[in-house]
């Protein structure tokens, strides 16, 4: 005899696709599909617990569309989740967002490896090229688009990306990967795990990469070879069933070359740099999840993250400490997560010729705590999810972000989700205290004296942080649709969220000294005119006077007619709008339009060998590039049962294309993406 | 503040309002899962002195919930080309020596601490107690990071006159020694 709710739970089976198997409960019987399931799919609202219900835009990628991608970096495996913007600024940077505009040093997104934030708070972004993270080690990646992140902490307004990786009890053996192509000239990763003693393990690795120059930049001769060394390793214990400890470490050496547009101090004019920046990223955590009754789990955690870097002008030094509590509870229905949190980061400012510092600050500390409870209305059938987190940071004291959701599931495979929340994105130190110079402006674009030496005169420009600044506040509405069908699925989400005191930027010259300077002009006094404008500064103020309205929506239809083929057809849309006041330029991005077509698919054409597709059209106005369709192909050759070889063409379709062009955002001057080939083997023993 | 006040109160009392029954979905779940890893214990090991032989193979649990999700979950498979059969038995009876397979889920712990362990000499024992490998059992199923794992006595098994699979030995945590 079965029992009503027994189908309900099954559905939920889904991992990436959401697709569930009405009559067959378990998708396989095979050991290795059981050992790859999850008794609970998901950690996106900071408790375990099924994608299918869950009340967000929530989409998982999995190890297995990750492997057969044959992508060779996490940023780039992020192409192959719909809807997120993942725009490639040369061979090794690359500009990602969810629901905004992706900018590389501005971004509103959440990064986490196992929970750990890898952002940096000195420009509110991730080192995506730093980021190295063996993909054969990574579990599977949740993507939340939109403010359903918002417990995770501040800065999750655009969404959060958590990277969860293996745990070492399934690595207890030896892999060597060994990937070569037309621009990638070694990419050899090894790893081994094993048993400590009965009730741990194991596993270590290392990898070295290295990589070509892309063959033709935008502006400039390509100058973006890389050379990456990782190693780390991770170590599970669990002393009784009640109690798992995690340890990890990774550090990661990074040598690439950049071309930048970059301020010349002698002229005040952006002038080409062919660079190099050397980044030094080390990453150590520890976890304890204590199971204390059928009822209740807590869970501490403890990181440090370290990044240096060094490339023109500016040298960084970042150092933060991380402390997590938090503790999930079952009172009969109603389930009721809490947590605290500590944040201290230090980043000593290091003066150059192109950045100051008002304040000095080094030392950056976040605390806060949050809590969610997640109400059975009618039980299975109607949940209300009400939560807030609240931290306190350095710039602007306490901020709050309450979230309310309502989750409505009126049959098996029917879910309609709906959201209001409250995010706040805290000012970046660069935003808040540093004063930067910028491409200067040009005399002769406010006054021709026909002297070439005072027209063509460029004054030095400085963009000024500002103390004053608010915190960038957004209300976001969000409503999905999700549906379950024995072999598809239908996952859809529209949202539309209204910032109020964004940031912009506004221009602050003081009238006297420019009086002063055509005073001089009008009484013939050019020397004396041109001494002056050497000490006039053009000045900008990071300012929160605008205000953003963004809407749109994704839309996700997953096919599995056999197990041996899985289909993906996705659309997303965006508007992105700002209210400026006048005499203000916005400060990331622009009012633009964004579409993204998107279809993936994997077929297992015989025993041995796989076909993997990803084709994406990608149409907006928002990186002044041309759109682009992009398809990338793989091929997997199970040739023995421990050993694969796989063909990877990428960037087909779309020829030499350039993805990012906003280089007032960007110092990094882009380059073209060319088609390439990755041929890789793969061995486990 | 007052808005975080108001909402902190209203939060309370919706707290004491639904305190109701335990959610059953997840338990759904991971015995479904343990149904299925029981079948793969099954058919990658071979019993070479068979339980006492009935014409089917023999999967028994004292947990009646567990054999419901089960007996679904196995619908239609069969193990060395036999026909499973999902029997709910009781600890202390004599039949138990029937079986080829027995999951003895949490709830039971105490009657398999009194079980005549003499009546299952070449049926298969698995558990899920932290103490069961210790207490006469071959298999024992723990959750690691949000997945089923397992953990094997080898010689255990090889006491019962069944040999398992190193496909399956490889998955598993190896423990030595077993019963104490």
């Amino acid at each position: 005899m079965l029992k009503p709710s027994t189908s309900a739970c099954f559905l939920l089976f889904c991992a990436s696709s959401l697709v569930a198997e009405e009559n067959n409960p378990l998708s396989s019987l095979e050991l290795e599909s059981l050992m790859a399931t999850d008794v609970q799919a998901t950690s996106a609202m900071k408790r375990a617990q099924s994608a299918f219900t869950t009340a967000a835009s929530l989409y998982v990628l999995s190890k297995e569309d990750i492997k057969a991608s044959g992508a060779v970096t996490v940023a780039e495996s992020l192409k192959l989740v719909p809807g997120l913007e993942v725009r490639q600024l040369d061979n090794n940077q690359w500009a990602i967002t969810a629901r905004s505009v992706a900018g590389r040093y501005t971004s509103k997104l959440l990064v986490m490896v196992d929970g750990q934030s890898v952002y940096n708070p000195a420009f509110a972004g991730v080192y995506w090229e730093t980021l190295d993270v063996p993909l054969y080690d990574i579990e599977r990646i949740e993507v939340i688009r939109g403010q359903g992140g918002l417990l995770w902490g501040s800065n999750a307004t655009n969404g959060v990306i958590n990277i969860i990786t293996k745990s070492s009890l399934d690595t207890r053996d030896t892999l060597v990967q060994v990937s070569s192509g037309d621009q990638l000239n070694y990419d050899v990763g090894l790893r081994h795990g094993g048993d400590l003693g009965n009730n741990g393990s194991y596993r270590v690795y290392g990898s070295v990469r290295d990589s070509d120059a892309s063959k033709h930049g935008t502006k400039a001769e390509p100058n973006d070879d890389a050379k990456q060394k990782s190693i780390g390793f991770r170590l599970d214990f669990a002393p009784n069933d009640d109690l798992s400890i995690l340890t990890q470490l990774n550090y990661t050496h990074t040598d690439m070359g950049q071309n930048l547009k970059a301020l010349s101090v002698e002229t005040n004019q952006n002038t080409l740099h062919q660079d190099r920046f050397q980044r030094q990223d080390g990453r150590v955590m520890a976890r304890a999840e204590h199971r204390m009754s059928n009822s209740s789990n807590q869970m501490l955690q403890a990181s440090w993250a370290i990044q240096d870097g060094e490339q023109l002008y500016l040298d960084e030094r970042f150092q933060s400490l991380d402390i997590d509590y938090q503790m999930n509870t079952l009172f009969g229905r109603t389930q009721f997560d809490w947590g605290l949190n500590y944040r201290n980061s230090d980043l000593p400012f290091e003066e150059n010729a192109l950045i100051s510092s008002d304040a000095d600050l080094s030392r950056l500390q976040h605390y806060g705590a949050f809590v969610q409870a997640q109400f059975p209305l009618v039980p299975e059938t109607l949940n209300l999810i009400v939560g807030n987190k609240s931290e306190h940071n350095s710039f602007t004291g306490w901020e709050h972000q309450p979230v309310a959701r309502l989750l409505w599931q009126p049959s098996n495979n029917h879910v309609v989700w709906g959201a209001v929340s409250q995010g706040v994105r805290i000012p970046s130190l660069a935003e808040y205290d540093y004063d930067s110079a910028l491409n200067g402006t040009r005399v002769g674009e406010f006054i021709q004296t026909g002297i070439d030496a005072i027209d063509q005169y460029h004054l030095r420009t400085v963009l000024n942080g500002n103390q004053q600044v608010e915190p960038e506040k957004s209300l976001s509405y969000e409503l999905g649709y999700r549906f379950s069908q024995s072999n598809w699925s239908l996952d859809v989400a529209l949202f539309h969220t209204q910032s109020k005191d964004v940031f912009a930027v506004q221009p602050n010259t003081s009238p006297e000294g420019v009086d002063e300077i055509f005073a001089l002009l009008a009484a013939g006094k050019y020397q004396e005119a041109q001494q002056a404008l050497t000490e006039t500064v053009v000045e900008f103020d990071v300012v929160s006077n605008a205000e953003l309205n963004v809407k749109g929506g994704e839309a996700l239809i997953a096919w599995q007619p056999n197990p041996r083929f899985t289909s993906e057809l996705g659309y997303s849309q965006m508007s992105y709008r700002y209210n400026l006041q006048p005499d203000t330029q916005p400060a990331i991005g622009y009012d633009s339009d964004s579409k993204q077509l998107f279809a993936k698919a994997g077929w297992q054409v015989f025993k041995q060998h796989s076909l993997f597709a990803l084709f994406r059209s990608i149409n907006s106005d928002a990186y002044r590039v041309d759109d682009y369709d992009v398809l990338d192909l793989s091929w997997n050759w199970q040739f023995k049962p421990s050993t694969q070889l796989s063909l990877s063409g990428k960037n087909l379709l779309a020829g030499s294309h350039v993805e990012y062009n906003n280089t007032s955002e960007t110092f990094t001057v882009p380059n073209y993406i060319e088609p390439s080939v990755v041929i890789r083997l793969m061995a486990e023993f | 503040m007052r808005l975080i006040k108001r909402f902190c109160k209203s939060m309370g009392v919706l707290l004491l309002l639904h305190v109701a029954a335990v959610n059953a979905e997840l338990n759904d779940k991971e015995a479904a899962l343990k149904a299925g890893f029981l079948f793969n214990f099954a058919r990658y090991s071979e019993w070479q002195v068979p339980a006492t032989p009935v014409g089917y193979f023999k999967l028994c649990s004292p947990d009646s919930d567990f054999l419901d999700t089960a007996s679904w979950v196995l619908h239609q498979q069969t193990i060395h080309g036999l026909d499973i059969k999902v029997a709910l038995v009781e600890l202390d009876s004599l039949s138990i020596n029937q079986c080829n397979l027995l999951f003895v889920t949490h709830r039971y712990r105490e009657q398999w601490f009194n079980t005549d362990k003499s009546l299952l000499l070449h049926t298969m024992l698995v558990g899920e107690t932290p103490d069961f490998i210790k207490l006469g059992g071959h298999i024992r199923f723990f959750l690691a990071s949000g997945k089923i794992r397992f953990e094997v006595a080898p010689e255990s098994l090889k006491k019962a006159d069944i040999v398992m699979s190193s496909k399956v030995l490889r998955l598993s945590r190896i423990v030595k020694g077993g019963e104490q």
